[in-house]
């Protein structure tokens, strides 16, 4: 649907992004993750519009986009950006109704989208009395109002408890939303939400791929906690060490045995011949935001 | 989606925001206010005071005009667009189907109208005690209601030009209290520095296309021309050479709206496709 081939954006000397190749896919939910000045939100301006790659192309259903292209593009996407100062004076009603006024939509879908979104009730309060998470809400009606079929949200879940990004993602499947792209640096709450992830860093994608492939494909070591029990002699830490583990160390009464993932089999196999010198075992497989951090 | 459904909803809300934090209503009175107490006491320092006859009271709301409305559009124009930048709302307005052309029109038909209404309240209120008590001829007070609005809106496009050129709201203030300073005082006196220092032999059609320059001076002359009370027409305008038609006056008073207007658009455009609008 969109691609980026070769993609890079200089600002002055300032390199945002190099070289990069991404496709996003019609019904696919990407997550773009990153730390701040990762290159998330540059990538995701340029996926709508609002800049232009210094070097390579964006094609829109493999064509170069037209200034026609963009517009029969942007009738179909909604857009939650993640730096927004709605307009304090207005209440969430009036704010929406002007959004929606540039959409052609009428005060009907406005009521519904606040009902969507769980504004009604304060629908008629100025903004200036909103949480973070109602401006949020307020933020994804918006996005809503046009009936998207394709989401873009910068750090849409920054600021929200648990349950307010659970929220979110409810809205997002109740709607007629197919595609989304979404940056965050929230990893272990909404990675397993999208069906590919893209870690950027510097500008460059470290890491393109569904969850599984990249921890397929990265081979993280899992950590074994073995907490020695009373009968446990010295010779554990030796022991752990000559199963196969790459390092070992203790870290709050455990054994802490760092094991590569082709050897965890065979490891913890040859833990069940030390049984009586372990009184429990806790096995610490990677979480995302480590895998994140492998990427740094 | 109509685009002038668009354009029109975009001016909607510009106009409603200064309707709503009283910037229409304030300016309407500070224009009341000023007209009043100009037309009764400006001639005070010199022992007049009171209804002193229609072409003391019209030069006088003459220079007020050149004066204020210049001042008053180019407060209201500062941070024009870069607000909405600032604030993030102008790239969700960028990604909606609308283009950059459409929005920037109707934030400045909201601008212009809000000028407008201000404008024209404060005129209205002041005059109905001109035209009833002092005696102002209405058609004449009517005409300078008009050019004080064309000068605004001239001096509100030039404001958009400086917003957009400085990309920040306090530079842009400061840019635009330059220009007006400029524009109403040393635009003059370095004319009139140039006429004694040549001593006089500035060619008249010379002095004309300087005095042209400035859309305040452009005022003054139309007024000059147009309102025969003014009994002392103030400014260079009294030394504007004859042989500048009112018409082509007014033609070069617009141009004065359409060119910063046209070019503040063109800015605008190159720095959305910059990314580069702050």
């Amino acid at each position: 649907m969109i691609r980026l081939e070769a993609v890079s954006k200089r600002y002055g000397e300032q390199v945002a992004l190099r070289a990069i190749d991404l496709e996003i896919h019609r019904g696919e939910w990407l997550g773009l993750f990153g730390h701040n000045g990762s290159g998330k939100s540059t990538l995701l301006r340029l996926l709508l519009g609002l800049t232009r790659p210094t070097t390579g192309s964006l094609l829109i259903d493999g064509k170069a986009p037209s200034p026609a292209g963009w517009r029969r593009l942007r009738e179909r996407i909604g857009f939650m950006p993640e730096r927004i100062a709605f307009y304090d004076h207005l209440t969430g009603r009036e704010i929406l109704a002007y959004f929606g006024r540039l959409r052609g939509v009428g005060g009907e879908r406005v009521a519904a989208v606040l009902e969507q979104v769980g504004l009604e009730a304060a629908a008629d309060r100025r903004l200036a009395g909103y949480s973070k998470g109602m401006r949020q809400r307020l933020n994804l009606g918006q996005a809503l109002l046009g009936d998207p079929e394709i989401i873009f949200a910068d750090e849409p879940v920054e600021g929200l408890d648990p349950q307010g990004v659970r929220a979110f993602f409810d809205l997002l499947h109740a709607g007629r939303v197919e595609t989304v792209v979404m940056s965050s640096h929230r990893l272990a709450e909404c990675s397993h939400r999208v069906d590919r992830i893209c870690v950027l860093n510097q500008g460059e994608v470290r890491a393109l791929g569904s969850v599984e492939e990249l921890s397929r494909d990265l081979h993280p070591p899992v950590h074994v906690h073995v907490y020695p029990s009373e009968s446990a002699n010295g010779s554990l830490q030796t022991t752990l060490t000559n199963l196969g583990a790459t390092d070992v160390s203790m870290h709050q009464g455990a054994w802490v045995a760092e094991v590569a993932q082709g050897s965890k089999v065979a490891f913890l196999a040859g833990l069940a011949g030390c049984q009586p010198q372990i009184r429990h075992l806790h096995i610490e497989e990677p979480s995302l935001e480590e895998l994140y951090f492998e990427h740094e | 989606m109509n685009t002038s459904d668009q354009v029109l909803a975009i001016a909607r809300k510009e106009l409603t925001d200064r309707l709503r934090n009283r910037w229409v209503w304030t300016v309407s009175a500070l224009l009341f206010l000023c007209t009043v107490v100009i037309a009764l006491f400006g001639a005070a320092p010199v022992g007049v005071v009171g209804n002193k006859g229609a072409g003391a009271a019209m030069a006088s709301l003459m220079n007020l005009v050149a004066y204020l409305v210049p001042l008053i559009a180019l407060i209201l124009g500062c941070g024009a667009i870069i607000d909405e930048k600032q604030r993030g709302t102008l790239d969700l307005i960028l990604v909606y189907p609308l283009s950059p052309r459409a929005y920037f029109a109707g934030t400045f038909l909201g601008f212009t109208l809000a000028l407008a209404i201000a404008v024209v309240v404060g005129f209205a209120l002041s005059g109905l005690l001109l035209v009833f008590w002092v005696g102002v001829p209405a058609v004449e007070y009517l005409t300078l209601t008009a050019l004080a609005l064309l000068l605004g809106t001239a001096f509100l496009a030039l404001s958009f030009f400086v917003s957009l050129l400085s990309r920040e709201r306090g530079r842009a203030i400061a840019s635009s209290v330059f220009l007006w300073i400029f524009a109403i005082f040393v635009f003059d006196l370095i004319l009139v520095g140039i006429l004694v220092l040549s001593g006089g032999k500035v060619p008249a059609s010379l002095f004309g296309a300087l005095l042209l320059a400035n859309p305040a001076d452009c005022f003054r002359i139309l007024c000059f021309q147009w309102i025969g009370s003014a009994a002392t027409p103030l400014g260079l305008a009294s030394v504007a050479p004859a042989g500048l038609p009112a018409p082509l006056l007014l033609v070069i008073l617009a141009f004065w709206v359409v060119v910063p207007v046209v070019a503040s658009y063109w800015l605008f455009q190159r720095r959305v496709d910059r990314d580069a609008l702050v």
